[in-house]
C-alpha cells in the first residue's frame, strides 16, 4: 500500500510533510534554539536574528515553543486517532457477524456517543480524573470512535453477503478466515481514509483543548496554546498567530491529502491499474507478444 | 412431495449406489409468518448423475441450492449429503462437512462470485488452503485444474475484472472442482455465456460426470438443461411439479407448467399459434393455483 501511495504525487507530498512533522515531534525539543519556558524582558518582539519568529507576551521565544510543543500536539492527535480506531473498528466489523443482540447494543452505544458533545464531555472527564492530555485524548478518541464503527460496519455489510464470501463459507472457511481474506481488504481502505482524516481532526481537537487550557498545564507549550496566547495580543502583534495556525493547517491538510491518496490507490480501479502496469512491464521484458490466456 | 406422481426413474439410475444427495420433504421459509418458499420438495441425485432443476424466477431454485448448502435453514424435511443428515447441523458441523470438500456450488454470477481483489490463483487455492493443504501443493493443484477447464496458466495472476465472462465462469467452475467434490450444484452455469463458451462449459461438465461427480444444474431455461441432464425436475411456486428422465419431461410433459415451458420454445407453427397455446396453458395454471 505504501508503495502505491508513494506512486502518486499527492501521496508523496503528504508523506513528506508528515515526515517533517514527525521529525519535529521527535527532535523538536532538541532543535529548540532557546529554553521554551524561559521568559525575558523582550516581550512581543518582532522576528529577528535572535528570535526568528519573535517572542510572546512573556518574552519567550516563539520558535522554541513551537518546536517544543510539537511532540504533545502530534502524540495527542495520534492518541485520538488510534483510540478511535481500536474502539470503533472491531465492533463495527463484528456487528455484522455476531448476531442481533451485539448489533443492537453496539449501534445504541454509538448513537449515544454521537449525541455527546466531545468538548463538554472531555471537560467533565478531566474534572473527574484530573487535567492531563492522555485522559483528554482517550476520552476524545472514544467519542470519535463511532466514525470508525460506522465506516467499518458499512464496508463489512457491503461484502458480508457477497457471493465470493459465501463461496469461501461453502468451502469451509471460518469466520476469522473470511474476515481476514475477504472482508478486511475491503474495509481497510475506507478505514485508512478515516484514520488519516481523524489524525487531522485530532490536531484540531488537541489545539482546541489546549487553546482552552484543557489537557496541558501551562506553561508547557502546544500549538493550540500558542495560538490562544497570541490571539490576545493581536493589536500589538497581528501576525503572531500566523506560525502556529499555519503549522496546524499544513498538518491537517497533509493528513487529508494522504487520506485522498489512499482512497485513490485502493479499491478495484487502483489494483487493476497496478496489474495492467505489471502486465505491460512483463510483456516489454519478453519483447515478444505474449499469448492471450484462455480462448474467448 | 409433488402435485403429480413422477414416473419411475430409469433402472440404471436406481441401481446406482447410495445417492450423493437425498432431499425429502424440504420446506424453507424466510420468516415464520411468511408462506414457505419451498414446500415438500423431494429428490435425489446419484453418483455420476446429472439432475436438471428447472423453474421460473422466484420458483425457489436458488433457495433449494442454498438450503442444500446450509446457507438457509430448512423449516422441515431432510437433506442428506453423501450419507450425512445435515438438517439441524451446527455451524461447526457444517464447516467440517464443507471442509471435506464433498459439496461445491457454482454461483449464478461469476464476476460477483470471485473476490475482485484476489487473483485467480488465490481464488482457486482458497478451498484447498481451508482444508489444510500446503500452499505449494494447493498452487500445483490449482494450476492442474485450470488446465482441466481449458484455461491458460498465465491467467493465474489476473484479477477477475481482467477476465472475459467465459473465462470467469470457467475459473468459478475450476474453484468448485479443485476439492474434487462428489456433488456440484451449478446455478445457471451457461445462461450468461455465448455459444462457444457455453459448449466449453458443457464439455467440462461432461468430463465431470464421467468421473462420477453428481451434478445439479439449476436453470430457468429448459432447453439449456435437458440435453445435459439425465433427469429433470420442474419447480413451480416452490413445489416440485414434475420429475423424470429429461426426454420424458420434454416429450411427454404431464404438468401444465412443464407444458408451458416446453411450448415457450419457438416453433415453426408461427407466433400466433404458439401464443394461443401458451395462453391456454396459463389459464390452466391459474385454475390449478386457485
Amino acid at each position: 500500500m505504501v508503495r502505491r501511495v508513494l506512486a502518486l504525487t499527492s501521496g508523496r507530498i503528504a508523506v513528506a510533510v508528515l515526515l517533517v512533522i514527525a521529525l519535529l515531534a521527535l527532535l523538536g525539543p532538541l532543535l529548540a534554539p532557546q529554553n521554551p519556558l524561559a521568559g525575558s524582558d523582550n516581550a512581543l518582539a518582532t522576528a529577528s536574528g535572535a528570535h526568528w519568529l519573535g517572542t510572546d507576551y512573556l518574552g519567550r521565544d516563539v520558535l522554541s515553543r513551537l518546536l517544543d510543543g510539537s511532540r504533545v500536539s502530534v502524540l495527542g492527535s495520534l492518541e485520538v486517532a488510534v483510540t478511535a480506531l481500536v474502539v470503533g473498528t472491531l465492533p463495527g466489523i463484528l456487528s455484522v457477524y455476531l448476531g442481533r443482540t451485539f448489533e443492537w447494543v453496539t449501534l445504541r452505544l454509538t448513537d449515544t456517543l454521537v449525541a455527546l458533545p466531545f468538548l463538554l464531555f472531555a471537560v467533565a472527564v478531566i474534572a473527574l480524573l484530573g487535567n492531563g492530555l492522555t485522559q483528554a485524548m482517550l476520552v476524545t478518541g472514544v467519542l470519535v470512535s463511532p466514525l470508525f464503527y460506522r465506516v467499518s460496519r458499512a464496508a463489512t455489510l457491503a461484502v458480508a453477503r457477497a457471493p465470493y464470501v459465501e463461496a469461501a463459507l461453502i468451502s469451509g472457511a471460518s469466520l476469522g478466515w473470511t474476515v481476514r481474506k475477504h472482508v478486511w481488504g475491503k474495509v481497510l481502505p475506507p478505514i485508512a481514509v478515516a484514520l488519516a482524516q481523524t489524525v487531522g481532526t485530532g490536531f484540531v481537537i488537541v489545539s482546541s483543548l489546549t487553546f482552552l487550557g484543557i489537557g496541558v498545564q501551562p506553561p508547557a507549550p502546544t500549538w493550540g496554546g500558542l495560538l490562544a496566547s497570541d490571539l490576545g495580543y493581536l493589536d500589538q502583534r497581528p501576525w503572531g498567530p500566523l506560525a502556529p495556525a499555519l503549522l496546524i493547517m499544513i498538518t491537517v491538510w497533509a493528513c487529508n491529502l494522504l487520506a485522498d491518496a489512499i482512497r485513490d490507490v485502493y479499491g478495484q480501479a487502483g489494483r487493476a491499474l497496478d496489474n495492467d502496469r505489471k502486465a505491460r512491464a512483463h510483456h516489454l521484458a519478453r519483447t515478444a507478444p505474449a499469448p492471450t490466456g484462455g480462448a474467448s | 412431495m409433488s402435485a403429480e406422481q413422477p414416473p419411475a426413474p430409469p433402472a440404471e439410475a436406481r441401481t446406482a449406489p447410495r445417492p450423493v444427495l437425498e432431499v425429502t420433504g424440504l420446506e424453507v421459509r424466510y420468516g415464520r409468518r411468511r408462506p414457505p418458499v419451498l414446500r415438500g420438495v423431494s429428490l435425489d441425485v446419484g453418483p455420476g448423475e446429472t439432475l436438471g432443476l428447472i423453474g421460473e424466477t422466484g420458483s425457489g431454485k436458488s433457495t433449494f441450492a442454498r438450503a442444500v448448502l446450509g446457507l438457509v435453514p430448512a423449516a422441515a424435511g431432510s437433506v442428506v449429503i453423501d450419507g450425512e443428515e445435515t438438517r439441524g447441523h451446527s455451524r461447526r458441523q457444517w464447516r467440517r462437512l464443507r471442509r471435506s470438500g464433498v459439496v461445491q456450488y457454482v454461483f449464478q454470477d461469476p464476476l460477483r462470485s470471485l473476490d475482485p481483489d484476489r487473483t485467480v490463483a488465490e481464488s482457486l487455492t482458497e478451498p484447498l488452503l481451508v482444508q489444510g493443504v500446503t500452499a505449494a501443493e494447493a498452487a500445483e493443484r490449482a494450476r492442474a485444474f485450470l488446465d482441466q477447464v481449458r484455461l491458460s496458466a498465465e491467467l493465474l495472476d489476473r484479477l477477475p475484472g481482467e477476465l472475459s465472462g467465459g473465462q470467469r465462469q470457467r475459473v468459478a467452475v475450476a474453484r468448485a472442482l479443485v476439492t474434487e467434490p462428489r456433488l456440484v450444484i451449478l446455478d445457471e452455469p451457461v445462461s450468461a455465456l455465448d455459444s462457444a463458451n457455453r459448449v466449453q462449459v458443457l464439455e467440462i461438465l461432461k468430463d465431470l460426470r464421467a468421473r462420477g461427480t453428481a451434478l445439479v444444474l439449476i436453470s430457468h431455461d429448459l432447453g439449456s438443461v435437458v440435453g445435459v441432464a439425465d433427469r429433470t425436475a420442474v419447480l413451480y411456486q416452490g413445489e416440485l411439479v414434475e420429475s423424470g428422465p429429461s426426454a420424458d419431461v420434454v416429450n411427454r410433459p404431464r404438468h401444465a407448467y412443464t407444458r408451458l415451458l416446453v411450448s415457450s420454445a419457438p416453433t415453426l407453427h408461427g407466433a400466433r399459434t404458439d401464443r394461443a397455446g401458451r395462453e391456454a396453458l396459463r389459464a390452466q395454471l391459474t385454475d390449478l393455483s386457485h
